[in-house]
């Protein structure tokens, strides 16, 4: 067997939202621009994982934002750092924190997907040559980083990985679980880069000793994305052969 | 049809003193009774860093500890990865010629360029270019061990003239093979006159319509090589019982562990956006393969079960225009030594007789005659 995590994610659900509802409608949003900074994982890769969550080989940092620039909640940008990893034999991004600059898609976000998403401010600025990002949390730079020396590819040369999110469910009492979140996604433009990570606080993400150890790429897309129904939940707990729940309203896969 | 071993050396945790001896002891023993039982060849990966799925990280020392302890198999390299960071193609044409002629003429020469980002990033290659080094390399290497004096001004590579030494023992070298794991990769190896190794995209129908493209095209092909080497080889896994339910069973369990071991690893796809990498990491097909059967069958043209089936499926491959068939043998240790050797025997005894072997030297083009 893989080696597994070892973090017990009870100890930081506090700040995790509650869901009461997992029945939730897909939500489409148009025209986003989508920045991926990808890093392989500087830290204890099974310090930062549950126990039904295997490190990927090797394991790796994702940094993603997106700018949504309309919406029925407006405008918003979205920044999260996740942990690469394994579901079973599925890539998977474990988010523990990330941050949001509109309360309202804020709420949405937390609500119906189980984003364990906060208020700040957060930036994604595209230009011709590089794709800057920052989340500042109040007053304090807690992220910064950019693609630079952009290179056109194509969407289908791009793959994301599926967010386990951390949330609390309520159904027979509360749970503490992850939710599996897989948009779709519809590329109009992608271009590949070299990523820079100049600023990252682990803990105000969540991820104690976590870092950016060593490059691996950064893409900048241009897309149209459905967060979805949701289908699959994961028990952080549990052993990988049989953590993951199919929910009732799923399709197979 | 001719059948050969397939080793990948996958080494379970926990990781004590004595695991990865152990694993490596009962590599050699099975290569050995494959050596006794008339199999033909014995394929060793190279891969790096993949943690449980295959330390099989120094091919060439495995497979010439293997061609001194046997008479008469073939010994393969499946594969080199001629990507620079990985392998200098001067030293894989010297260490190949070494171990062709200490085998014996023995050398079977796979060709590839890695999968996973877990290799390419861990050596710093560049994903976009081992394409274009891979095909460098099958290019020079031949002209490395058949030109007394050698030089190249490339892309991979430059070098002055020398005399790149000693020459494989194999008059004009050794047979050269690609690894094919992506839809197309076919088409590369006919084009440049080399065996397909591990054809495995799709069914075994399908295969049979990749195969007459693959046939089709090396009969107008440019061959890298100082003779073509038109065979096409594929992979399967073995688990032969005269119990059928024992046999089925056990052998899903090996194939259903290996994909669950190939998937922790990082394919070079899941990293690094490029139109250079379409197969979504190792052995993809042969996984996708092996698990799609209809619901509970055994999928076509996987050799498990009892004699009976494994003869049927080893038949539907000799259909599909496949020459030779390697087998994984063992998953992460999860069967016992003494039960994989009893299936190989069973193979041996059963089903391999049933195959029209074919004993003239092999291949067409290269002799182990020594001098030329």
């Amino acid at each position: 067997m893989p080696l597994t995590g070892t973090r017990d994610l009870l100890t930081i659900a506090d700040t995790a939202p509650l869901l009461t509802s997992l029945e939730t409608e897909p939500w489409e949003l148009k025209g986003a621009q989508h920045l991926q900074l990808h890093y392989e994982l500087g830290g204890d890769r099974q310090a930062l994982l549950p126990p039904s969550l295997h490190p990927s080989i090797p394991p790796t940092l994702l940094v993603n934002v997106t700018h949504v620039p309309d919406s029925e909640v407006g405008a918003f940008t979205l920044a999260t750092v996740r942990v690469g990893c394994r579901a079973g034999a599925r890539p998977r991004g474990l988010l523990v924190r990330g941050y949001c600059d509109s309360a309202a898609a804020t709420s949405v976000l937390r609500e119906r997907w189980g984003f364990p998403v906060d208020l700040a401010d957060v930036h994604l600025d595209p230009s011709y040559a590089r794709a800057t990002t920052s989340v500042t949390l109040d007053g304090a730079t807690i992220l910064a980083g950019e693609l630079v020396d952009p290179q056109p590819i194509t969407g289908a040369d791009v793959q994301y990985m599926a967010t386990l999110a951390l949330a609390r469910v309520a159904r027979d009492g509360e749970e503490t679980l992850l939710i599996q979140v897989d948009p779709d996604y519809t590329f109009d433009r992608a271009q590949r880069g070299v990523p820079r990570l100049t600023a990252f606080d682990a803990e105000a993400w969540n991820l104690p000793g976590a870092s950016g150890a060593h490059p691996i790429s950064a893409s900048l897309t241009t897309v149209d994305m459905t967060l979805p129904r949701l289908r699959y939940l994961v028990h952080p707990d549990r052993d990988p052969l049989k953590a993951v729940e199919r929910l009732p309203q799923a399709q197979p896969a | 049809m001719k059948f050969g071993v397939f080793f990948e050396i996958s080494v379970p945790r926990p990781w004590g003193p004595e695991t990865e001896y152990t694993v490596y002891q009962n590599c050699l023993e099975q290569a050995r009774l494959a050596d006794e039982l008339g199999f033909d060849q014995a394929w060793a990966v190279e891969h790096h860093f993949l943690e449980e799925y295959s330390h099989c990280s120094a091919p060439e020392i495995f497979l010439t500890a293997i061609a001194m302890q046997t008479q008469q198999i073939r010994v393969g390299h499946g594969i080199v990865t001629c990507v620079p960071e990985l392998n200098n193609p001067i030293r894989s044409a010297e260490r190949a010629a070494v171990l062709d002629l200490v085998s014996g003429g023995r050398l079977e020469f796979g060709t590839g360029r890695s999968a996973t980002w877990t290799e390419l990033g861990g050596f710093g290659a560049n994903p976009d270019e081992t394409k274009k080094t891979w095909d460098e390399y099958v290019r020079v290497i031949p002209k490395m061990w058949t030109q007394e004096r050698f030089s190249w001004q490339g892309r991979a590579f430059s070098m002055p003239e020398r005399s790149i030494l000693p020459k494989p023992y194999q008059k004009p070298h050794p047979p050269m093979w690609v690894a094919v794991t992506s839809v197309g990769t076919e088409i590369d190896a006919a084009e440049r006159g080399l065996g397909s190794l591990g054809l495995s995209f799709g069914g075994v129908g399908e295969q049979a319509q990749k195969i007459a493209g693959y046939r089709k095209r090396i009969q107008s092909c440019d061959p890298v090589g100082e003779f073509v080497n038109e065979q096409v080889n594929t992979v399967s896994f073995l688990y032969c019982h005269e119990d059928d339910e024992k046999g089925i069973t056990t052998g899903q369990r090996m194939a259903g562990t290996f994909n669950y071991l190939s998937e922790q690893t990082l394919a070079t796809r899941q990293a690094y956006p490029t139109p250079s990498y379409l197969s979504p990491g190792l052995l993809y097909q042969l996984r996708q393969e092996s698990t799609s059967g209809p619901e509970g069958r055994v999928p076509e043209g996987l050799t498990i079960g009892d004699p009976h089936r494994v003869a049927q499926a080893v038949a539907r491959w000799e259909e599909a225009g496949v020459d030779r068939i390697n087998f994984l043998l063992n998953v992460h240790e999860m069967v016992p030594q003494e039960d994989v050797l009893a299936s190989m025997r069973l193979f041996a005894k059963e089903v391999m007789p049933q195959f029209q072997r074919d004993e003239t030297p092999e291949p067409a083009g290269a002799t182990a005659a020594g001098g030329a």
